[in-house]
């Protein structure tokens, strides 16, 4: 299989002077093509960190990260904005979606912005909905959608693009158990049956209990890297 | 087009401060328009005041005669000017005078003042004398009638066919001459130094008593075009200007009042800028609370995505539906009060002396397509630049921090 993500030597510091702290100090690990995988650790061991500097959203002091071979660390202003949008789907905890977007639009919206044609947005996002469950949905702002909906809805819009990956930073901290269970079934079963890479940053059981493979973090550095 | 959409919809979000942001917007546009058309009002008046009671828009006279009315000082030979005005196609009317500085006596009293030989029949073009006769007849045939200002008919103790006696300098040798005329007309224009201070005679009665022959002191004129008057390129005036001869507009005549014009023209421009400034304030603080509102949700659309110039454009575009919605709803707001004032008049509470012009009881606002045009146009403008500092901060909103800051 081939690599999708590399870290090399990956440092985030915060603060100054004495109250400097490395959130991520010196991590390097792969991430390789349709691999279910979760950064764990307790909160505060840098995972979430970890996961920015990976999806691109934060910027490492030193080290690098390749996707797809480039360097997203180097990249700036519209080149990651554009990167983000083409190579990488995002899942975030909560809030996901756009208020005044309805979840077709939502999910319809990162394809606008690539300029894919009409008809194949439209047929993409009905694709994207039947795959998460949503069919006949579509229409319903977010506000009109349980939690867990508006996450399948997330998830829907994040595979939308046709990413090399999805990042998901605690996609069930705020749905209950069986909500939580089901969506990540969901994106499990996308992962089997698409051969999508997910990367997980939680320390939500379910996820661990679903996971390929465990990277744990402690202190901004991998404890332990488990694969199963 | 999906920009336009998230605009307009993001506009109708928290409708609570939607409104009172459109409101602020709204308010400003509509006192803006009114601001100027209440000045342009006054500014009317005050300038109609001058130009249409007596003045003219603007006189031709021997030069120095107006430092002191030196009536010793006139047109000798005015016929070829004369023959230029009636020639004239800018010009809407013109009136010939003398004007002679004099002793106005009754049998009670003497004052002095100022006579003016007027042409009636001209006059009831050029000026408000025909109007300002409150009591008796205007300048009848009769080559002695004379019409007297209130203020000075009162001091003079007398009224409608009481005899006066002009008793002045000949302007050829400066011998006293004197002339018995019988009031025909009580007139009042308003200022006080015209009502206290002046008596018209027949034209013709005043060449005569004064020695002036055919001559004048002075041509007023009325251009169809107000602002020909002021005019430095006017033919009209290159063709009448020669040694001796003066050709001057309103505001040279007046500069005082040119003065209070420039000044009120500052006054306005600083009121204006004042009103948008804090319309602008009251736009950039509720651009900011919106976008700390949706901060998570900006930074999760720069996360997936959305290039910084994106959200930057959709700040500002939202800050420009909401100048226009504001806009459509201020002008017609702004256009009813206006006609409605246009035509009623705002009350100023009495009459009022400014400048030596009477301000009536009532202003009228003067309505004009510019500032249904132009004022949106700026108020649009300005809240567009009002936003492109908040702009410029959603689109540089760091998506990691903000995530983090904004749960």
């Amino acid at each position: 299989m081939s690599i999708v993500i590399e870290t090399q030597n990956l440092r985030r510091c915060y603060g100054t002077g004495v109250t400097l702290v490395a959130a991520v100090n010196g991590i390097s690990v792969s991430i390789e093509q349709g691999e279910f995988t979760a950064i764990i650790g307790p909160s505060g061991s840098g995972k979430s960190t970890l996961l920015n500097l990976i999806g691109g959203l934060d910027q490492p002091d030193e080290g690098r990260v390749l996707l797809q071979g480039q360097d997203i660390a180097a990249m700036t202003g519209n080149a990651i904005s554009d990167f983000r949008r083409d190579h990488i789907g995002f899942i975030f905890q909560a809030y996901n979606l756009i208020p005044v977007l309805s979840a077709h639009e939502n999910i319809e919206y990162i394809m606008l912005l690539q300029g894919v044609p009409k008809l194949n947005r439209q047929a993409r996002v009905l694709e994207m909905l039947g795959l998460v469950g949503l069919k006949g949905l579509g229409h319903r702002r977010p506000a009109e959608l349980s939690g867990g909906q508006q996450q399948r809805v997330a998830v829907a819009r994040a595979m939308a693009s046709k990413p090399d990956i999805i990042l998901a930073d605690e996609p069930t901290a705020n749905l209950d158990s069986k909500t939580g269970a089901e969506l990540l079934d969901l994106m499990r079963k996308l992962n089997a049956e698409q051969g999508l890479t997910f990367l997980f940053s939680t320390h939500d059981q379910m996820i661990m209990a679903r996971a390929q493979r465990l990277v744990h973090i402690k202190d901004g550095i991998i404890e332990q890297d488990e694969s199963r | 087009m999906l920009l336009i959409q998230l605009a307009v919809r993001n506009l109708f979000r928290n409708g609570r401060r939607t409104f009172l942001t459109c409101l602020l917007i709204t308010s400003s546009l509509v006192v803006m328009i009114l601001m100027d058309g209440l000045i342009l009002g006054m500014l009317g008046v005050m300038v109609g005041g001058i130009t249409q009671t007596l003045e003219g828009e603007a006189q031709i006279y021997k030069s120095g005669f107006r430092d002191r009315f030196d009536a010793t000082l006139y047109l000798a030979s005015p016929e070829s000017i004369l023959t230029v005005l009636d020639e004239d196609e800018t010009l809407l009317a013109y009136a010939p005078r003398v004007v002679v500085p004099a002793v106005i006596g009754s049998s009670y009293n003497t004052l002095g003042g100022l006579v003016y030989g007027v042409d009636p029949e001209k006059e009831l073009a050029m000026s408000r004398l025909r109007q300002a006769v409150i009591e008796g007849d205007y300048l009848s045939n009769s080559p002695r009638a004379l019409l007297m200002g209130r203020l000075m008919a009162e001091k003079l103790e007398i009224g409608i066919g009481d005899r006066v006696v002009l008793t002045a300098s000949a302007v050829d040798n400066n011998e006293l001459v004197q002339g018995l005329f019988r009031i025909s007309g009580i007139v009042e224009f308003g200022p006080k130094e015209l009502d206290e201070s002046m008596v018209f005679i027949p034209i013709e009665a005043a060449q005569a008593l004064f020695h002036l022959g055919d001559g004048l002191h002075q041509i007023a004129l009325r251009f169809k075009d107000f602002k020909d008057a002021n005019r430095s390129d006017l033919a009209l005036a290159r063709k009448i200007k020669d040694d001796g001869i003066e050709f001057k507009g309103w505001l040279a005549l007046q500069p005082g009042v040119g003065a209070m014009l420039e000044m009120t023209n500052y006054a306005t421009l600083i009121i204006g800028v004042v009103l948008f400034l804090f319309a602008s304030l009251g736009v950039i603080n509720s651009i900011f609370m919106s976008i700390y509102e949706r901060l998570y949700e900006l930074a999760v659309a720069k996360a997936i995505g959305t290039r910084p110039a994106f959200i930057g454009g959709l700040i500002v575009l939202e800050a420009l539906a909401l100048a226009v919605m504001s806009c459509g709803i201020g002008l017609p707001i702004a256009f009813c009060l206006m006609t409605y004032f246009a035509a009623n008049g705002l009350p100023l509470g009495g009459t009022m002396e400014f400048s030596g012009v009477v301000l009536p009881g009532r202003l009228h606002p003067e309505l004009l397509w510019y500032q249904f045009v132009q004022f949106p146009l700026y108020v649009i403008l300005l809240t567009v630049v009002a936003a492109i500092y908040p702009a410029l901060f959603a689109a540089r909103i760091a998506p990691a921090r903000s995530l983090q800051k904004a749960l």
